[in-house]
């Protein structure tokens, strides 16, 4: 986002004119299933989608897959974080050549297909949440672990150096100086973390679970509801929006220092 | 290393610090980097191999201990065999030529989702920023929003459209593939400096000189950063597509061997597929390096 151009007036249409085309994807949305045959059994248009979306709010079930699909992600989120960012200091700081030997095994091993070890995970730890959460951490540690070696690694060490020639004790520098200057990269790997954590998560729920949203979406194929599934998706693509959104906001209140803030 | 001013005078600390290269490399000591890769300190032949062979060390060593650890009892068999299990496991497919129609089917549906939606993403990413800017504007929120769709949870409506065939697996990679190519398209037509276009169309060149001269080379770094992407994202697609509705294919090898419970195909399957996806990838950087002749090389470490 520039953060030279004024904002343009309220009543100018330019500033509104992107937002008109959203708006002009959803008219033709609800009129499409009008036009008939196929069309009308396989798409539900929005005003039904709402209101499935009201109902399903109003019987607060929704809230039940919502709490469970969230808790799954962050659960496994957080445990890769707190393995993977202690992890990536080591690495990126004090043990160089054990990262470098060690470097390209794990890149091979970030690159395996989540998919192709879901079975095994499934295998392994049972169809329970386990397995799931084993899913979940296995996808977010990659990014996590990567992006906190290149940030620790990226430090410049002019900054140490001149902290040190000040006479700063280690907590301090660990503080005031490493943490904020390998932020963004941690920051980078939290935010591409979290996004393929989300994706996971949906998918891994579609293949095995009971309850949660991509259960949700699944089920709602097979018994041939249209307007839940077309509901759950809209809710996944919401919540996926406002992780999002939620990391962005976050990086400008931690990280506002940044001269070159990426959003 | 967003500071500039740091940046510049770290440089010039280095400069100032390494003497002059008047011996052959190979017998000169090598400076230990302040930052980035670990160097390995020492004289001689000897250690400049190490220095080669030193990012190989870690992936023997993992087979090293791969291969040990179910032998000594240290993990179940069961659920870790060895590689020398899995690769006995591939011999056999192989003979049965099996190995290679999986690998040949998911190679098959990948490509042909991915070059469909280059086919489209690019053409149509071209017209759109270069012909319809204003349309671009206007579009964009809007195909953002659909970019961001979570391919996955698209897939039960892929199926319900198309039925659980080739097309439903072609739709997904397709639609997984179409938004990076046609966002990086739009974002590298952009991002050619006008200033270039001024120039050409100064000099008389008419529409389709400016397009194949100044356009298309401004634009291609960033298109083929948007297929990596694409590349990236289809194959991850595939696999999944291939998991839940297929009967060939590398996602359908590991689901059977899951269900039946032949644990070393399963390992085979996923090796095979990691390094499919590392040779596709690489095949791009390939085909990049080899149309983008101009770009220079920002190595990472």
């Amino acid at each position: 986002m520039s953060q030279n151009s004024p904002k343009l007036p309220f009543w100018a249409v330019d500033r509104w004119i992107d937002k008109l085309s959203i708006l002009l994807f959803f008219g033709v949305w609800e009129l499409l299933p009008k036009a008939g045959g196929l069309l009308e059994t396989f798409i539900a248009p929005p005003s039904v989608v709402v209101r499935t979306l009201g109902d399903l709010l109003e019987s607060g079930e929704i809230f039940g897959h919502i709490g469970v699909s969230l808790g799954r992600a962050a659960s496994g989120f957080t445990a890769a974080a707190s393995i993977a960012i202690p992890l990536g200091f080591l690495l990126g700081s004090s043990f160089r050549t054990f990262e470098r030997v060690v470097n390209p095994p794990l890149r091979f091993l970030g690159q395996v297909n989540p998919f192709s070890l879901f079975p095994l995970f499934i295998l392994l730890f049972g169809i329970g949440e386990l397995s799931k959460g084993a899913m979940i951490f296995w996808v977010c540690i990659w990014p996590i672990l990567f992006n906190t070696i290149n940030g620790v690694k990226g430090i410049d060490p002019l900054l140490v150096k001149s902290a040190r020639s000040m006479g700063t004790g280690i907590v301090t520098l660990f503080f005031k100086v490493i943490l904020p200057a390998a932020a963004p990269g941690i920051f980078n790997g939290l935010k591409m973390g979290s996004g393929t954590a989300f994706f996971m998560l949906i998918a891994a729920e579609m293949i095995g679970a009971s309850r949660g949203l991509g259960w949700l979406v699944w089920n709602a194929q097979t018994n041939f509801q249209i307007p839940q599934m077309f509901a759950a998706t809209v809710v996944i693509s919401v919540l996926g929006l406002l992780l999002q959104n939620l990391f962005t906001l976050l990086e400008r209140l931690l990280l506002g220092w940044r001269e070159n803030a990426v959003h | 290393m967003e500071n500039a001013g740091i940046e510049g005078s770290r440089e010039f600390l280095l400069v100032r610090e390494e003497p002059l290269r008047s011996t052959p490399p190979v017998l000169a000591q090598p400076v230990a980097l302040a930052s980035g890769t670990a160097r390995v300190r020492g004289y001689g032949l000897l250690s400049l191999l190490n220095d080669r062979l030193i990012d190989y060390y870690g992936m023997v060593l993992l087979l090293v201990l791969w291969e040990a650890a179910p032998r000594l009892g240290w993990i179940d068999t069961q659920f870790f065999p060895p590689p020398s299990l899995i690769a006995r496991e591939g011999a056999k497919l192989v003979a049965s030529g099996e190995l290679l129609v999986h690998i040949g089917v998911s190679l098959q549906r990948t490509l042909q989702g991915l070059a469909c939606a280059i086919s489209l993403a690019v053409p149509l990413g071209f017209i759109m920023a270069g012909w319809f800017p204003r349309l671009t504007k206007f579009l964009t929120p809007l195909l953002r929003l659909l970019g961001q769709i979570n391919a996955f949870s698209l897939f039960p409506l892929f199926v319900l459209f198309f039925g659980i065939g080739e097309l439903a697996k072609f739709s997904i990679i397709f639609w997984s593939c179409l938004w990076p190519v046609l966002f990086t398209t739009i974002a590298g037509v952009k991002q050619v400096e006008p200033l270039l276009i001024k120039v050409s169309r100064s000099m008389g060149s008419g529409r389709l000189t400016v397009f194949l001269k100044v356009l298309l080379p401004g634009a291609l770094p960033s298109i083929f950063t948007g297929i990596r992407v694409g590349a990236n994202v289809a194959f991850l697609m595939l696999i999944a597509a291939e998991m839940i509705g297929a009967s060939t294919g590398l996602g359908w090898l590991i689901h059977n061997s899951s269900v039946n419970y032949v644990i070393p195909r399963l390992y085979l399957a996923a090796v095979l597929i990691a390094l499919l996806g590392m040779s596709l990838n690489y095949l791009i950087h390939w085909v990049e390096s080899r149309v983008v002749t101009w770009k220079q090389e920002v190595s990472v470490a």
